[in-house]
């Protein structure tokens, strides 16, 4: 990760893009990092709206390594008790700098008053250049004390710089490399090493052990690390201490830096949220329809519809004597003794409409599996629980609005019964045809004497035959017309049923899953903010 | 004889105590309760009741013999002056050196007054035990060998089980468990079966400590040789390196202790971490060696590793720290490690200014006697010039002598190594039911995710035949092609009359039987993804880990769609076959009416699920094969159908089995193997 020039205004946005992070984690993120970042995100605002004219440096290192000796070296006053009793001091002592501006700051590091103390102007003429610096000499991080006390931990964590002092006999102890300075690493900035002590060694020593030193930082993730040599007895290094410190000082960025940095490792400790679509598209709308649809069984409805209307016409439009030919032939229902099933099959057609909900429950999952293949698996499981948020209501309420539209299987249009009447005069027609043919040739007296005349009857005969004909005409029109009507109803059903269920659709699955993946893209943003 | 030495002290001490009352009452309370009264007295009864603590509790535990135990009295009685004199005169060493002018009066100065003492102690120890080379031969005697073979079939039992041990799953605490796993079955192996079966080897010192703290160079002061590498580069010490007697050398370079380990001539840098150096030197007495270790504290976490197992390999503890590091939170758990074993310990703090001795001292004592570590015996090196390595042979002269006492000595030194072989067996007691109990938790995490699985696919067949019963099959597009197929007439034509050839039936026959089979499917899948989710559901709750193991298993597999596919379609077949075989239509039907099997079967199976007793297809279907048929394909359908279903769900429960099953947990029997083997060696001891 690049680390540009640290300032206020780059941070800002970044800590913004962290509190969205923070405000759309829940329940996405871990939670260990979702509470991190709170606290980073406290402990930023609290320190940006503090003092920026100061920097706290932290002294910090393992007991014995002389932390307070320099503490008091630098300050130039013996403020920090030192000792040989492992581990002398326990409390946190600071020594300020100018002091106008800094009390906030040093209630906010909870430094106790008795161990506050300022070095005043007119005693450091010479030391302008750490005006602004909080030097903090914290207690040791590795005895048997702090193991019950994180008074250490938690200004570590707090300062704007920290060095390490480090000593020949300790600088390598995991208890100051695994948990901090490894921790630490890929941010030099905010890091400082002082190998102190150094007056317990001779030259050539020395220059072995810094070798060792830098390697073992640089191992350790550190890429050009700050290692100053200090001695608090023999006063060595401790000018070049003061000039990084006054460097750190009358720059004022270490506080942002520190900021920086942290955020950076919080960013390195989130996973990304994977990509996924902002919204759901017009392709998977549709595919989620048509799945809808077949739980429905759309298409077998309308296929239902012209098949029962086929079959149920004939009995009105069909051409009565065909209808009588095979209404005579025996029913086999009737060998079962079963007629009175016949009725009840006919009742079994009644065109209701339902939903499978097996097959709704795997369209909708098929849609969010969809949409959610490429993301963390927390945000899978976010869209998918959307998707389903009422899945169980909908098949009911598929089945409820498409029952306004369910085709009415048994309903007869007005028009066969018209055609059952023609058919019917047709026959009656026929019928008179017959009897006057039957009276003209038996003599039987009608009184008309139209049916007396023989020579009627070759009329009478031609007249018969066209009504025959126009009755076996006229019924295959009208199925015809049946077949045709009822095509025409499916394909207006098969319509309207479809739009309804895409209405149902978007009200019940992509509304939900859109709000959840507007969610998600709001996440993703912000987390690409944060990551720069 | 003793008096003598012990006057001296007293006398010394007498003179200090008005001076520092406070030092007083606690030199008296780390060294013996209610001995205050006579501390005035008599100096020399001061001492007994520290020593008889100290050899009681070797002889108790170790010496089952009652001519042992006596044995050791009389020894002890002899050899009081010298070694015991020292550790209980060193507290009120350290009471008098804080107001003396002189620093060094007891510390240096009672070993010194002691020093012609101690020889003579030596030719009378040695008396007692017929010689001095007759030493381990005493002690051999203390473990019959019947004895000694119980105890190493115990022990040998004990490390199978320990080894049959694994702790496949990344639960809480599965990492120290395989540490604590890995570290018993090597303190078994590199000592314990080793020391039991030659209680008489020749003692192994671990010189442990911080890095930093000199433990080499005190090892190289010692043998008067620099045979461990020093320097000021942290840590320094690798490989560890055993310095003993030459004529130690063939025992230790061929024994069975540390026996993992290879053995080198001298430091590489290629060592593995599974070598270790050894030499000799004449300057070392026979019958002790010293081990140089790695630290237990530098970034080099290999090194804490090798540290521990040298220690646990030893039979006394030399703990080096500083007066920079006496506070030092590894060292204090070193320190409750030591205690907890049972470990003979011996504490060397080095590295101190001498202006400020006496300060540190006195904290460091307060700080080990309430840890109830006052009374070990403990060294004082003072910061000095190391040159060459080494540090000036002054500073080491009483450590010096104590090794020799130890050397000479055989019944203390056999004292000393059967301390901590019993502290270390001891120690067993917690260890191993400690193990056995993440053992348990281990089978018992596995347990309860199998039930998370069998749970879920349970729920899973209840949900389908819910479904199946209760005619929400019965919906949708099977619906709809009914209604077409009754609607249509199709039904009816089903049945005909006999001598009439069945019509073939259309391709709505096929749509119905089609809308059938994927409305099973689908309900099938369904049930499946829920129950693959409810196992990541659950086992997600249950713990970080089972999320873990549940990751790419939160969805049915991939082809369970075709395999679902498949199923149903054989079972589809199956009714299909079931009704052309059995479903033979009743005589008086038959003479009357044929019907088609194959919409039969498709009416028989909307009976099936249609979720009513008397419908339009079961009347059609009773009517036609007959009641008793009709109950005997129904339940063999069913059966079929569920039998299917199991089969399918089995495979998908597999995947997590089988995930479970990589991490490779021994079944629950190694548990109470390893409480067995437990029982068996305390039987043996």
């Amino acid at each position: 990760m690049t680390t540009p020039l640290a300032t206020r205004g780059a941070l800002v946005p970044r800590l913004a893009a962290l509190s969205k992070v923070v405000e759309l984690g829940p329940g996405r993120l871990d939670k260990k990092i979702l509470s991190d970042a709170g606290t980073l995100l406290l402990r930023a605002g609290d320190r940006l709206k503090l003092s920026s004219d100061h920097t706290v440096v932290a002294l910090a290192g393992g007991t014995g390594s002389g932390k307070s000796s320099l503490f008091n070296a630098v300050s130039g006053l013996e403020l920090s008790p030192t000792g040989v009793r492992r581990p002398t001091t326990a409390r946190t002592h600071a020594c300020v700098w100018g002091l106008e501006g800094a009390a906030p700051l040093l209630d906010w590091l909870q430094i106790q008053w008795r161990h506050r103390f300022s070095r005043s102007s007119a005693l450091d003429k010479g030391e302008s250049q750490l005006h602004g610096l909080i030097l903090l000499d914290l207690p040791d991080h590795d005895s048997i004390r702090a193991l019950t006390d994180p008074e250490a931990d938690r200004l570590i964590g707090l300062a704007d710089l920290v060095v390490w002092v480090l000593d020949p006999q300790k600088y390598a102890d995991a208890a100051t490399h695994r948990r901090y300075v490894a921790e630490l690493a890929g941010h030099d900035s905010g890091t400082v090493f002082a190998l102190n002590q150094v007056d317990k060694l001779a030259p050539e020593e020395l220059a072995e052990l810094v070798i060792d030193l830098n390697d073992l930082l640089r191992r350790e993730g550190v890429s050009q690390p700050t290692v100053v040599t200090t001695s608090a007895v023999t006063g060595r290094g401790i000018d070049s201490l003061k000039s990084v410190l006054a460097d750190a000082v009358t720059r004022r960025r270490a506080a942002v830096q520190r900021l920086e940095s942290d955020l950076d490792r919080l960013v390195r400790r989130l996973d990304p949220p994977g990509e996924a679509p902002a919204s759901v598209d017009a392709a998977r709308r549709v595919g989620l329809t048509d799945a809808l649809c077949d739980a429905v069984g759309v298409p077998a409805v309308g296929e239902a519809l012209e098949n029962v209307h086929a079959e149920r016409s004939a009995a009105y439009v069909g051409w009565p004597v065909t209808r009588l030919v095979s209404a005579l032939r025996p029913d086999p229902l009737k060998a079962l003794r079963l007629d009175d099933l016949r009725e009840e099959i006919q009742g079994l057609a009644d065109g209701a409409v339902t939903a499978q909900p097996a097959e709704v429950e795997n369209a909708v999952q098929a849609l969010a599996d969809g949409l959610s293949v490429d993301m963390q698996p927390s945000w899978k499981a976010a869209v998918q629980h959307a998707a389903r948020s009422r899945s169980g209501q909908l098949p009911q309420a598929l089945s409820e609005e498409l029952e306004e539209v369910a085709p009415r299987l048994g309903f007869v249009p007005g028009w066969w019964r018209a055609v059952q009447v023609w058919q019917y005069l047709l026959v009656a027609a026929f019928l008179l045809g017959f009897i006057w043919i039957v009276a003209s040739l038996t003599g039987i007296p009608t009184g008309i004497s139209l049916v007396e005349d023989p020579a009627s009857l070759p009329w009478v005969g031609i007249a018969m035959a066209s009504v025959l004909g126009l009755g076996a005409l006229s019924s295959v029109a009208a199925r015809n017309f049946v077949v045709l009507g009822a095509s025409k109803e499916r394909e207006r059903l098969e319509l309207e049923m479809r739009r309804r269920v895409g209405m149902v659709a978007e009200g019940m699955v992509v509304e939900p899953v859109e709000r959840e993946l507007a969610r998600h893209h709001e996440f993703a943003q912000a987390m690409h903010t944060l990551r720069r | 004889m003793n008096t003598a030495a012990d006057r001296t002290g007293g006398a010394a001490m007498d003179n200090e105590h008005p001076e520092s009352p406070g030092e007083q009452t606690l030199n008296i309370r780390a060294v013996a309760d209610g001995a205050d009264g006579e501390v005035e007295e008599n100096g020399s009864e001061r001492d007994e009741p520290g020593d008889e603590a100290a050899v009681g509790e070797g002889a108790s535990s170790g010496a089952p013999d009652a001519e042992e135990a006596d044995a050791g009295d009389v020894d002890e009685g002899l050899g009081d002056s010298s070694g015991d004199a020292e550790p209980s005169d060193e507290p009120s060493g350290d009471s008098s050196e804080e107001f003396s002018d002189e620093p060094q009066v007891l510390d240096e100065a009672v070993p010194s007054a002691a020093e012609p003492d101690a020889d003579a102690d030596v030719v009378s120890a040695a008396d007692v035990a017929h010689a001095a080379d007759a030493v381990p031969a005493a002690a051999e005697a203390q473990l019959p060998d019947e004895a000694v073979q119980q105890l190493t079939a115990a022990l040998g039992q004990l490390r199978e089980s320990v080894s049959d041990l694994r702790f496949g799953l990344d639960l809480p605490g599965a990492e120290e468990a395989r540490k604590a796993r890995a570290e018993l079955l090597a303190q078994l192996e590199d000592y314990v079966l080793p020391r039991v079966k030659v209680s008489t080897a020749p003692a192994m010192i671990v010189v442990a400590g911080s890095t930093g703290a000199g433990k080499s160079t005190l090892v190289n002061t010692l043998a008067e040789k620099n045979i461990s590498r020093t320097g000021v580069r942290r840590p320094t010490t690798g490989t560890p390196v055993l310095a003993c007697h030459p004529g130690d050398l063939p025992w230790f370079a061929e024994g069975d202790l540390l026996g993992g380990l290879k053995r080198l001539d001298k430091p590489s840098v290629e060592a593995g971490p599974d070598s270790i150096v050894l030499t000799a030197t004449e300057k070392l007495p026979q019958g002790v060696a010293l081990l140089d270790t790695p630290d237990i504290d530098s970034v080099v976490e290999e090194h804490h590793e090798i540290a521990h197992r040298m220690m646990d390999a030893a039979d006394l503890w030399i703990f080096v720290t500083t007066a920079t590091r006496y506070a030092d939170a590894p060292a204090w758990q070193l320190l409750r490690l030591a205690r907890e074993r049972g470990v003979r310990l011996a504490i060397v703090l080095s590295r101190v200014q001498p202006r400020s001795r006496d300060t540190v001292l006195k904290h460091f004592v307060r700080m080990l006697t309430e840890y109830g570590l006052g009374d070990v015996e403990r060294f004082v090196v003072e910061e000095s010039k190391v040159s060459d390595g080494r540090l000036p042979d002054s500073e080491m002269t009483d450590l010096r002598l104590w090794l020799a006492e130890l050397s000479v000595d055989g019944e203390r030194r056999a004292q000393a190594v059967r301390q901590t072989l019993n502290g270390v067996l001891d120690s067993f007691r917690t260890r191993i039911p400690e193990l056995a109990r993440h053992m348990e938790g281990h089978v018992a995490f596995r347990g309860e995710l199998r039930t998370d699985v069998e749970a879920a696919y349970m729920g899973a067949v209840t949900r389908i035949e819910e479904s199946a019963r209760n005619g929400s099959l019965l919906r949708g597009e099977v619906l709809a092609r009914w209604q077409d197929f009754a609607g249509s007439g199709d039904l009816l034509r089903t049945v005909q009359l006999r001598g009439r050839p069945p019509k073939q039936l259309p391709e709505r026959l096929m749509a119905f039987k089609a809308a059938l089979r994927i409305g099973l499917e689908s309900l099938i899948v369904s049930a499946a993804s829920k129950a693959s989710e409810e196992v990541a559901a659950r086992w997600r709750r249950r713990s970080e880990l089972g999320s873990t193991l549940v990751t790419g298993l939160e969805r049915p597999s991939e082809d369970l769609v075709r395999r679902t596919n498949r199923a149903v379609s054989a079972w589809q077949e199956h009714v299909m076959e079931l009704i052309r075989t059995e479903g033979v239509a009743k005589r008086s039907v038959s003479k009357v009416v044929s019907f088609d099997a194959d919409a039969l079967s498709l009416i028989f199976m909307v009976g099936l699920f249609g979720g009513q007793t008397d419908g339009v297809p079961q009347r059609l279907v009773k009517a036609l094969l007959g009641a008793e048929s009709l109950r005997g394909i129904s339940l063999k359908s069913l059966s079929d159908l569920r039998a299917r279903i199991s089969m399918l769900f089995d495979e998908e429960a597999m995947r997590y089995v089988k995930v479970l099953d990589s991490a490779g947990i021994p079944d629950e029997s190694a548990a109470a193997r390893l409480y067995q083997a437990t029982y068996n060696l305390e039987v043996a001891r």
